[in-house]
């Protein structure tokens, strides 16, 4: 009994802080649409980060300075294979299996919200696994929520402890 | 500043709750049947050795690329896991007692694969073979792991993604291991030299299995002493632990030859509760915790991070990029070994401040709190590990068929697809992850606090920077992940 009262006390605290956080980090801008040139080089890629808003058009065309690369954008079904001096890549939706087709760009709808990386899906060198960008799709609410969660969880187990030396739980 | 009222000394301290004990050894008669057996670790070590070697011989010959060698594979997203994640937070060292690197070294100190043999070797009552000489005092500590597990992490880009270089180091610790056994006493590598010891060591305190005697007034009266000094039905402990005094997981790795010297069968195998353990001894596993919250950060900056630069300076011998190297190293090196603590020390200094006792010195609380980066370090690893397995494990599946990279096709998995799984929710489980360690960041703080100061007021005092320094820590890591 102690101990559940003990954790709903808590968790109410982290859920005001969630709450706080989102709203303090709330955006909501009118969407537009980006055209990204996105260079890919062993190991990273240029721009390694893009911020665009919920609701945005995103244009992608995919270029490598230097060997084959890919390009699988997490959360919206994309894969991509990009040759060096290449006008076209080959773009698939890995979920539905393996059809390649070349293609000069490719167009997204950015949602959900957060961050969602770019990841090299074509071994290309030592440091291959590692090599990736992020998409942050404003408002963050992952981030901000966890900000204010964390403060409040912290505010939260302070509290409870003075309480619990208080004899008032 | 707050009043020290006279009341104080004679508050009420807040109890921690008990925590559960059940003997396994008692519920599972199996397992105790399976560690009284002469070759159990034997039977343990004989599937790791196995793997051990196939590690090795696959990083010598097979391809060079990383993630298409079982090699990597294998070692640096499997095995890594299995340990940071599940191994040391659930059963404590059990690595350390199926690890194949100190093998030929217990076995050349035994020259025996399962017979016991009496006689008579220093304190111990086995005949043991080489020199058998004392550890140096000076080294008696894990100073040596530390620095061993610094350099290991400076060269981490190029260790985890040459298989050649696993291999070859791998192949090293072997060696080193097995010479150290002919010269020194026992496990002198294990306890004092090992890179991964003081890691797993540190972070199998948390663990949820302990060894532990049954009853320690027995031990009081027991004049046999076989847990420490052998007899002929086990060899004395490998590690130099008396179980009498046994009372932390730091340094017993779980061989099981105490359960079977002990003639008072007074050896319980414990379940308990998760980070039960919350003591640190001395300044060399403060710093070991400080190592390895930097390094963890360091490392989700730079493997998890998007910056080419961080990447082309890990990585010098293709990038070519020797001053970013180095500039890395000093950052890493003086970040984990100076800017971390010197941060801690602040904190816990505010904090010893604010509890106003004048009880214990600021040290004493910059030591006795040092033990909350145990949990946050270990959930903060698990949080950088776990894309490396959910991102990267798809990898095993194609690597079995072509072990080598040389183009098998065994069980016809070669050409399966690189596939993340549930990368876009790699996030929720990292704030999870995090928010569990800052939990018991925070909460274990408060006891240890009272502990301190002996008074549940200067605790709570006392805990307020120290729960700020744990959220600021945890933060920074949240920063790194969806940030
Ligand atoms: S301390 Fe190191 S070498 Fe010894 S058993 Fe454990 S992991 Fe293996
Ligand atoms: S031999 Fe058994 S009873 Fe004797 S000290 Fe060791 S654990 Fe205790
Ligand atoms: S106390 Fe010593 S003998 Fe017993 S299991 Fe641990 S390491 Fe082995
Ligand atoms: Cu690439």
């Amino acid at each position: 009994m102690k101990k559940l009262k003990i954790i709903l006390f808590v968790a109410i605290f982290s859920l005001i802080g969630c709450c706080i956080g989102i709203g303090l980090g709330w955006t909501s801008k009118k969407p537009v649409r980006h055209n990204f040139v996105i260079k890919a080089r062993q190991y990273s890629y240029d721009p390694a980060v893009i911020v665009v808003n919920r609701g945005d058009t995103l244009n992608f065309k995919l270029v490598s300075m230097d060997v084959v690369h890919g390009f699988y954008l997490e959360g919206y079904d994309i894969d991509c294979e990009i040759h060096p001096n290449q006008k076209t890549f080959k773009l698939r939706h890995p979920s539905q299996g393996h059809f390649w087709k070349d293609t000069t760009d490719f167009t997204v709808i950015a949602k959900g919200y957060g961050k969602f990386k770019y990841r090299c899906s074509h071994t290309c060198g030592t440091m291959h696994p590692f090599m990736q960008g992020e998409m942050i799709v404003e408002p963050n609410v992952p981030y901000h929520a966890s900000w204010g969660g964390f403060v409040g969880f912290m505010i939260g187990m302070i509290s409870m402890f003075y309480l619990m030396i208080k004899k008032k739980l | 500043m707050t009043k020290k009222t006279d009341n104080e000394e004679h508050e009420e301290l807040v109890l921690e709750p008990e925590g559960f004990r059940i003997n396994l050894f008692k519920k599972f008669p199996l397992i105790k049947k399976f560690a009284k057996l002469k070759g159990f670790q034997f039977f343990l070590i004989l599937p790791s050795l196995f793997i051990f070697y196939i590690i090795i011989i696959s990083g010598l010959i097979g391809t060079p690329l990383g993630n298409r060698n079982i090699a990597i594979v294998v070692l640096w997203i499997l095995w890594w896991f299995l340990l940071i994640a599940i191994l040391v937070p659930l059963l404590g060292r059990t690595w350390c007692a199926m690890c194949p690197l100190p093998w030929f070294g217990d076995l050349f100190q035994r020259m025996s694969f399962f017979k016991v043999r009496t006689g008579k070797t220093n304190y111990l009552r086995n005949k043991m073979f080489g020199l058998n000489l004392t550890w140096p005092k000076r080294l008696k500590n894990i100073w040596l792991p530390n620095i061993n597990f610094l350099i290991l992490c400076t060269f981490s880009a190029i260790l985890v993604t040459r298989p050649f270089v696993s291999s070859f180091v791998v192949s090293m610790m072997l060696i080193v291991a097995t010479v150290l056994a002919v010269i020194f006493r026992q496990r002198a590598f294990c306890s004092h030299v090992c890179p991964v010891s003081g890691f797993i060591g540190l972070y199998s305190k948390t663990a949820m299995l302990e060894l532990r005697s049954n009853d320690k007034d027995v031990c009081k009266n027991c004049t046999d002493k076989g847990c420490l000094r052998g007899n002929e039905n086990g060899w004395g402990c490998p590690w130099f632990e008396y179980m009498g005094k046994l009372d932390r997981n730091n340094n017993c790795g779980l061989c099981m030859e105490c359960v079977k010297s002990c003639p008072n069968d007074n050896i319980a195998l414990n379940f308990r509760p998760f980070a039960t353990e919350t003591t640190l001894k001395g300044y060399d596993e403060a710093w070991k915790g400080f190592i390895d919250v930097g390094t963890s950060h360091a490392y989700s900056l730079i493997y998890l991070g998007s910056s080419g630069i961080l990447k082309d300076w890990v990585n010098p011998t293709q990038s070519n990029n020797w001053t970013g190297f180095f500039t890395y190293v000093i950052i890493l090196w003086l970040f984990s070994l100076v800017v971390v603590p010197g941060i801690f020390f602040l904190f816990t200094s505010l904090s010893h401040k604010l509890a106003n006792t004048g009880r214990v010195s600021r040290m004493e609380a910059f030591k006795a709190y040092s033990y909350i980066l145990i949990p946050l370090g270990l959930l903060a690893w698990i949080a950088f590990s776990v894309p490396l397995l959910l991102v990267n494990g798809s990898y095993i599946v194609s690597v079995i068929s072509d072990p080598l990279g040389w183009g098998w096709n065994l069980f016809g998995t070669r050409d399966f697809q690189w596939h993340p799984v549930i990368p876009e929710y790699i996030g929720f489980i990292q704030i999870a992850l995090l928010l569990i360690g800052l939990g018991y960041a925070i909460y274990k703080g408060f006891f240890i606090g009272q502990r301190l100061y002996n008074s549940p007021t200067a605790a709570f005092r006392g805990l307020i920077p120290v729960a700020v320094f744990s959220t600021v820590i945890a933060l920074a890591f949240i920063m790194l992940y969806i940030g």
